[in-house]
């Protein structure tokens, strides 16, 4: 058995300081209602955790734990919250009735039988520290790379294929293919000026002392109106504005009268 | 300080070769993705897939009588491992076989032409007019089978994660990839992978608490460790309840049962008979080894606990299957009371307990595979009749697959001349023997109630009337056959003549420390 060592003032701060923060940003992740802030709760917890695996002698870990937990896969999952929508929060509906009061009474019945087994399970329990075990090869890291790499060679191993499970996964129910060659520039520009396609701007809707709105149409030359100046979605629903002749004729009337 | 000396772990490849096979194959069938051309890919893959599980079941037949632990401790090769890989890869090519079914349903195979189409949309529509099919199952399921198979093997129970991890995530994504009732599928592919989660969070903290106590995460270890420290602390029970309660999520048992129902009725009927029989195998497999070898010390702490639950999960699966209406779901609910049947056998804690579990669970997984392989035949206008309205007449209509439902129901109900009857007399015999006397009360009067809601299935295929919209039994090709006549062939023999594989268990019912 090694022998028992006394944790000294300054690491019994940190752990209630780091401790006690960690389990803020638990509560605060859980009681959020926007996932940001959930996230970003979270991230906090992980950072004292970080400081706490430090403290505790296993630096290796805490780096990990920064540079992996904190740094790659929480920011990745604020990115992809601000692409689905920040906005977008959970549903608080029950649906089952008396959902959420048997989740707390059970929830809190389960934290009370742990936290009160840990404690009588710990207390008396001396503390080892995991100095000598960091100095039986040399370090912390050295350690940690002769047990993957001999007693736990094939759960290391193993967790490649996890990883590739994953990438799989992700692919088959994201990767969005395509059925029909997809076109090329080249022939989305030849598609434009074939086949009666309009190359340049379309005429924009007819402005007039009246109306004027987008389902007005152009006036021609000719006094005809023109369809392409009308939006495509109202020409399909039917509700382009007919243009009244007789309103044309008598503006002129009005303005020509006006004018002798 | 030996800074500079490392001794690399000792490996015997040779008998851990069915792991390393299908894992190697798996990777190789990642590449077939990328590499090989679209039409080539089913076939490659087919035959890389069944290759490769009658290649790994070459290994285990041939090395029989190995026993040894190896990796440092990680894996170890007794007895009941080698039953359990046999069983879990004889299993797995009937599940393959279901999987590749492409006859059955007019429109494919039995995943979706692509997964990531969103349901109902045209893109969806014209890949299944082009008859695309989703190859990337394949690497996923060999992925599944090699967790399985180091499930059961596993030594420590940092191992024991990995491989669980392994085994479910392909499951969560296989079971999402119905090509019909897509939704369905996808919600139950959401849910199975949220509750699986949560129970993969109760192991980890049990396994860290039982590190806690015991200063190592090898069973044995732990084992030594209970013998070492006569009064067991909190920290131990605690570990060990939690750890159960991850292990117990896979099996199906009540309270953790609640995934079941909704996974078995929306994963694709293929993929719920190879999940429904393989992982119960494989997580009773791991349970009995946790409970036997790190455990046993003090059998009489876990005792009470798995009495409660086996005795909730025997009536709550049987009472509640009585009332269901789809046949996926009642099948679901028999699957929750079969566990509870089962862990009379880790109850006993016994070599006969030990060896009527193996039993048990062979019979169960070649039984549930079969009538699931039925289930995928019975079809109305919109896919599979699941509704058992619709099965009304359906023994007068199609009498033999009428009759091959009917031996799958009896063996689940455990009715003598089926392999259902030894597998059921064998854990209960195991029981008494260790004095758990009023706990096989309670399971007989439990499989009295769940034959009523097996023979009602009988009932109604042979004496009612036939619905107004019956079903049809589809013809299906070869794959499906050889499983279901697999499936009804191993059922009705077990029955009959139980005694090869009672001795083969028999022989097997030690877990090497």
């Amino acid at each position: 058995m090694n022998e028992v060592i006394e944790p000294n003032l300054g690491e019994t701060l940190v752990f209630w300081i780091c401790g006690g923060l960690a389990v803020v940003g638990a509560l605060g992740m859980v009681i959020s209602r926007k996932a940001v802030h959930s996230a970003l709760w979270i991230a906090l917890t992980m950072i004292n955790l970080a400081i706490l695996y430090v403290a505790n002698s296993a630096p290796f870990l805490g780096m990990v734990q920064v540079v992996v937990y904190t740094g790659a896969v929480m920011m990745l999952f604020l990115f992809v919250l601000m692409v689905v929508g920040v906005d977008s929060s959970d549903s608080l509906i029950e649906t089952i009735k008396g959902q959420r009061v048997a989740a707390l009474l059970l929830g809190v019945g389960l934290t009370i039988m742990l936290v009160a087994g840990l404690g009588a399970g710990l207390s008396g329990a001396g503390t080892i520290g995991l100095d000598a075990a960091n100095a039986a090869d040399g370090g912390n890291v050295q350690g940690l790379a002769r047990l993957m790499f001999s007693d736990y060679i094939i759960a290391f191993q193993a967790t490649g294929a996890l990883l590739i499970t994953a990438a799989v996964g992700a692919m088959v129910l994201t990767h969005r293919e395509y059925w029909q060659p997809r076109k090329s520039q080249r022939e989305l520009s030849q598609d434009r000026f074939t086949d009666g396609g309009h190359p340049g701007n379309k005429p924009s809707p007819g402005v007039y002392a009246r109306h004027n709105a987008v389902d007005t149409p152009a006036l021609l030359p000719d006094g005809s109106t023109s369809a392409i100046s009308i939006p495509a979605p109202l020409r399909a629903r039917d509700d382009a504005r007919a243009i009244d002749v007789n309103d044309i004729t008598n503006v002129r009337r009005l303005t020509e009268g006006e004018s002798e | 300080m030996n800074t500079g000396t490392f001794n690399p772990p000792e490996i015997d490849y040779l008998a851990i070769a069915p792991i390393l096979i299908i894992f190697g194959t798996a990777v190789l069938s990642v590449l077939v993705e990328a590499f090989v051309g679209r039409t080539a890919r089913r076939p490659v893959q087919l035959v890389l897939v069944i290759g490769s599980l009658l290649v790994a079941l070459y290994f285990v037949i041939s090395q029989a009588g190995t026993r040894t632990i190896t990796a440092n401790g990680a894996l170890v090769i007794d007895g009941p491992a080698l039953v359990l890989w046999g069983a879990l890869l004889v299993l797995s090519l009937l599940g393959a076989m279901l999987m590749a079914e492409r006859t059955l349903d007019p429109s494919g195979d039995v995943f979706a032409a692509r997964a990531a189409a969103l349901p109902g949309s045209e893109d969806e529509r014209q890949f299944t007019q082009r008859g695309w099919v989703q190859t990337e199952v394949w690497p996923l399921f060999l992925f599944s089978v090699s967790g399985m198979l180091m499930f059961v093997a596993a030594n420590d129970l940092l191992l024991m994660f990995v491989a669980l991890e392994v085994m479910s995530l392909p499951l969560y994504l296989l079971a999402g990839m119905a090509r019909r009732r897509r939704l369905l599928s996808q919600e139950s592919a959401l849910k199975y992978f949220l509750l699986g989660a949560f129970s993969s969070a109760f192991f980890l903290y049990g396994a860290s608490l039982l590190y806690g106590f015991s200063g190592t995460v090898s069973l044995p270890g732990i084992a030594e460790a209970i013998s070492a420290k006569p009064s067991q602390g909190p920290l131990l029970i605690l570990g060990m309840a939690l750890l159960v309660v991850g292990l117990l999520f896979k099996v199906g048992a009540v309270p953790f049962h609640q995934w079941t129902p909704d996974v078995y009725q929306g994963a694709p009927s293929a993929v719920t008979g190879f999940m429904a029989a393989t992982v119960k195998i494989a997580a009773f497999g791991a349970l009995l080894r946790v409970m036997y070898v790190a455990f046993g010390g003090i059998r009489w702490d876990w005792e009470p606990m798995l009495w409660v639950i086996a005795i909730l999960t025997m009536f709550v699966g049987s009472i509640v299957a009585l009332v269901q209406t789809d046949i996926k779901r009642m099948l679901a609910y028999s699957s929750i009371a079969q566990s509870g049947f089962i862990m009379l056998g880790v109850i006993a804690a016994s070599a006969e307990g030990l060896s009527a579990s193996l039993f048990y669970l062979i019979a169960y997984g070649f039984g549930t595979i079969g009538a699931f392989a039925v289930i995928s035949m019975v079809r109305q206008s919109g896919g599979e009749a699941t509704s058992l309205s619709a099965w009304a007449g359906l023994g007068r209509t199609s009498p033999v697959i009428g009759a091959v439902f009917a031996v799958f129901m009896l063996s689940l109900a455990g009715i003598p001349l089926t392999s259902g009857f030894v597998a059921k007399f064998g854990v209960f015999a195991a029981a008494i023997e260790s004095g758990d006397t009023w706990l096989v009360i309670a399971a007989v009067v439990a499989s009295i109630i769940a034959a009523f809601f097996y023979v009602r299935v009988i009932v109604l295929m042979y004496f009612s009337a036939p619905a107004k919209e019956p079903a049809v039994v589809a013809v299906p090709s070869a794959f499906t056959t050889i499983a279901l006549a697999a499936g009804v062939t191993v059922t009705v023999v077990l029955g009959i003549i139980p005694q090869p594989l009672l001795e083969l268990v028999a022989n097997a019912d030690v877990f090497l420390r």
